[in-house]
């Protein structure tokens, strides 16, 4: 057995920050097999693939290849010892043709190109795997599954016989999964091995010799194919195998019985919303959000979730239908007035989307409610008085690390940022939050004090739509879970009828 | 949790190193300067002092800086505001040529109407500035719209401005049949902004112009959405600040500066609009807009001194060539070493580049 191994890694642990993203994983995978990575998001799938790849460095394990211990400290050493990894979003230069971007970064020659000699060894590897499209077009005008096919030939041109795929079927349909499976086993015929990065339990039973899966940054188990049921597939991925592990590691949050409002705050009626490039955007959702409940909603990342943040605050998004909040349309509002209308927010990328890194606290407390009567005077001046009181305030009432609030935001840990975006929410009376992946890459201290001003929110009657991949999560903070999966509302669970398998399996489609 | 993390108040700090860096970088450019200085043969204490000290030994000087400083803090101020939201404007210099342009022609086709001058002079300055601004919006439009970089529209309008002046300063309509050159005849005395003791009047607008750029940015709703778009544009979006219009409405701003640092040439330094006003002065005042806004990483703050200091060198500089035959190149020379040794110093001492 021991020999058969291409790759091992041992007791790999990885922490950022305060979060443990890898805890003390073994992963092995044999020659000449696929072999899947199976998670959530943020399960520690691409930590783990982008430790082997040498994109991190472990903070504490080993890598064995071919048996033999090895240091991987840079993608050179890892495409030395003949690995390569295709990431999720192309890495090719656009207005470069195949060729030239197979051959980019193999220096062989410093003054000569030795294109013909290496479109010949490119049209062979072609050949092997049975792959045809032209060599001589601009990237850039080839649809998404070729340039796949780009990647994976650039990795095997350079020598790689361990192939790592990041969830390489986000922007594929299904002919060309079907083309990438053939390929793949073409590969693996040759004694090519292939780590299949994804959380579709469907790929996973389709194309893979063996599966390992990761929850929570632990292995939940390793099974090879005679193994694999979507059953069991599903548990392992949302369940944990050890019950208390699991209680220790998630955050402590009461959620009292509380008063439910006659009428709902906010009525999602009927909307669609375009997708954009890979996502599918949001078909015919329809729901409402009461006060004094928080609605969770579950999906895996790039099922429509991202859409349906953004078009509650940005009602242009909408194709069809309409929203209302506390009775009246919003559809034909600008975000600063929907903000105006009782709405608060907070984005998923917290630094992308959530701050003004350069500004101080203070500036960023006010960002979204600058218009607002109480920091706008005479319809031109900033009342820069109360924005330091508010700022203070939120300080204070969120427990923000900071000496004073002219401090630059950027200063602040992860935590604290958070922190303020979530007091920002709560400057102006709010009778609708929605917040998007709220505690994601945060501490359990901070998760709990995060989940407790969203249920003080719901209990003080206001209502709280909280979109977050973490379904575990989700169940400990929600009155009423609804599913999403590629765009489609699959129903809508209450708090007694939470079932971690069932709302699992509508997440992934099954 | 328990155990808040200790951050410094950082203001000092910051204080601190931007004076070391500039401190640094002025040190290493006279320096080379000096150097150069010496190989070309000329003394080198000499030239340092003729250098820093013209502007401040005779009074003389001392004016010739100030008539500087007011229209580079227009220019400077032009490429800076667009700058915050990390466009360059490069139009400055046409912004200038147009608002002083469209001054000196209105200025002529209303000079006979015998309007006195408290008429006059405000309206001829909302003239310019009102010309400045479309100049400058017009580049923002294109930006917001079509998505045309700035940096090729802003040059273009550059070109048209140029053939403006010669096309207007030509004109049988404006042009001054005693003169050989393009030159417009003089504007009626009721438009001129005089001199006190020498010093241009128009510091008095410069200054109004100081306040009123403070305020915008400091105060108002728009100087917060300006800022906001400039710290982070995603975040100010996701907000829901409309980037369009921040994009027009700085571009708006920098142009009507401008405008107003041309009409402000055109009233209180040429009394007319010359040929040499696109060619000189326009394109210097133009370039060292942008090389002053480089030296204060594109913070409004410090714009006016700045460009003080710019103007030094260039009275320093005209100094050196008059009184010591050094060619003036050796200053042009002093001042990109100079800025380009502040810009570099910065990237390396400051966290993240001074931006």
């Amino acid at each position: 057995m021991k020999n058969k191994s291409l790759v091992e890694l041992k007791n790999v642990r990885k922490v950022f920050g305060k979060v443990i993203a890898l805890d003390n994983v073994t992963f092995t995978a044999e020659k000449g097999e696929i072999h899947g990575l199976l998670g959530e998001n943020g399960a520690g799938k691409s930590t783990l693939m982008n430790i082997l790849y040498g994109l991190y460095s472990p903070d504490k394990g080993e890598i064995y290849i071919d048996g033999k211990k090895v240091k991987i400290n840079s993608p050179f050493d890892s495409i030395k010892l003949g690995i390569g990894m295709v990431h999720q979003i192309s890495t090719l230069v656009p207005e470069f043709n195949a060729v030239e971007n197979i051959i980019l970064g193999t220096p062989e020659d410093k003054f000569k190109l030795p294109i013909k000699e290496e479109r010949e060894k490119i049209k062979k590897i072609m050949k092997e795997l049975g792959l045809i499209f032209s060599l001589d077009v601009k990237t850039k005008e080839l649809p998404a599954g070729v340039k796949q096919k780009i990647e994976i030939i650039r990795a095997l041109h350079k020598g790689a016989k361990l192939l790592i795929l990041d969830e390489p079927t986000t922007s594929l349909v299904e002919s060309e999964f079907r083309q990438l499976l053939k390929s793949l086993r073409a590969l693996v015929k040759k004694g090519v091995t292939v780590i299949f990065i994804t959380h579709k339990i469907k790929e996973i039973m389709e194309a893979c010799d063996s599966v390992t899966v990761l929850r929570r940054g632990k292995v939940q188990d390793t099974i090879n194919k005679e193994q694999m049921s979507k059953e069991k597939l599903v548990k392992l991925m949302f369940m944990e195998k050890d019950i208390k592990v699991t209680e220790s590691a998630l955050p402590k949050v009461e959620l009292p019985p509380a008063k439910k409002s006659k009428k709902p705050v906010c009525v999602v009626k009927n909307i669609e919303v375009k997708g954009k490039e890979k996502s599918k955007g949001l078909k015919n959702i329809s729901f409402e959000v009461y006060g004094g409940e928080i609605l969770g909603v579950a999906s895996v990342s790039g099922n429509g979730e991202k859409e349906l943040a953004s078009v509650m605050i940005n009602p242009f998004l909408l194709s069809n239908g309409d929203i209302l909040v506390n009775g009246e349309s919003i559809k034909h509002l600008s975000t600063l007035s929907v903000f105006n209308k009782g709405v608060a927010y907070t984005p998923e990328d917290r630094i992308k989307e959530g701050i003004l890194n350069e500004g101080s606290i203070k500036e960023n407390v006010l960002l979204g409610h600058h218009t607002e009567k109480r920091f706008f005077k005479k319809n031109l001046f900033i009342n820069w008085d109360e924005a330091t009181k508010a700022a203070k305030k939120t300080i204070k009432d969120y427990n923000v690390a900071t000496p004073s609030e002219e401090l630059a935001i950027r200063r602040l840990s992860g935590g604290n940022i958070q922190k303020v975006i979530m007091g920002r929410a709560f400057v102006s009376p709010t009778d609708l939050l929605i917040t998007h992946n709220p505690t994601s890459g945060l501490d359990v201290l901070t998760v709990e004090f995060i989940f407790n001003k969203l249920v003080e929110t719901r209990n003080n009657g206001g209502a709280v739509l909280c979109i977050n991949e973490d379904l575990d999560e989700l169940m400990i903070i929600s009155d009423r879970i609804a599913v999403l999966h590629n765009g489609e509302l699959k129903g809508i669970f209450q708090r007694s009828e939470f079932d971690k398998y069932k709302i699992g399996l509508l997440m992934i489609g099954g | 949790m328990k155990k808040k993390n200790i951050i410094q108040n950082d203001l000092p700090v910051k204080l601190l190193r931007s004076l070391s860096v500039y401190g640094l970088a002025l040190l290493i450019a006279f320096g080379l300067i000096s150097i150069i200085i010496a190989l070309l043969g000329f003394s080198v204490p000499d030239a340092l002092k003729t250098l820093i000290t013209t502007s401040f030994k005779s009074a003389f000087g001392f004016q010739e800086t100030i008539k500087k400083t007011i229209p580079l803090i227009f220019t400077t101020y032009a490429f800076t505001i667009p700058f915050m939201i990390k466009f360059f404007n490069i139009g400055a210099w046409g912004q200038m040529l147009f608002g002083g342009t469209v001054v000196a022609a209105v200025g002529l086709l209303i000079g006979n109407f015998g309007l006195p001058s408290f008429i006059m002079i405000p309206l001829l300055v909302v003239v310019g500035i009102l010309a400045g601004g479309l100049w400058g919006w017009f580049a923002g439009f294109l930006k917001a719209k079509y998505d045309i970089n700035p940096i090729i529209s802003t040059i273009m309008l550059n070109f048209v401005a140029v053939l403006l002046v010669n096309f207007i300063a030509t004109s049988p309509i404006f042009k001054d049949p005693l003169e050989g050159h393009p030159i417009t005849r003089p504007l009626s005395s009721s438009a001129i902004l005089g001199f006190f003791h020498k010093i241009p009047y128009s510091i008095i607008f410069v200054i109004l112009a100081i306040i009123f750029v403070y305020i915008l940015l400091k105060k108002t709703k728009l100087g917060y959405e300006i800022t906001s778009v400039g710290y982070n544009l995603h975040a100010a979006q996701t907000y829901g600040i409309n980037f369009q219009r921040t994009i027009m409405l700085t571009f708006l701003l920098g142009g009507a500066l401008a405008g107003l640092g041309g009409a402000l040439e055109v009233m209180n330094i040429h009394g007319k609009l010359i040929e040499g006003f696109a060619k000189t002065s326009g394109a210097q005042y133009g370039v060292f807009g942008i090389l002053t806004s480089l030296v204060v990483a594109g913070n409004p703050a410090g714009v006016p001194i700045a460009a003080f200091f710019m103007a030094v060198l260039l009275v320093g500089a005209d100094a050196l060539q008059r009184t010591m035959q050094i060619p003036v190149e050796m200053v042009f020379l002093s001042q990109a070493l100079i800025v380009l040794l502040i810009v570099i110093i910065r990237k390396k001492f400051e966290p993240n580049g001074g931006k």
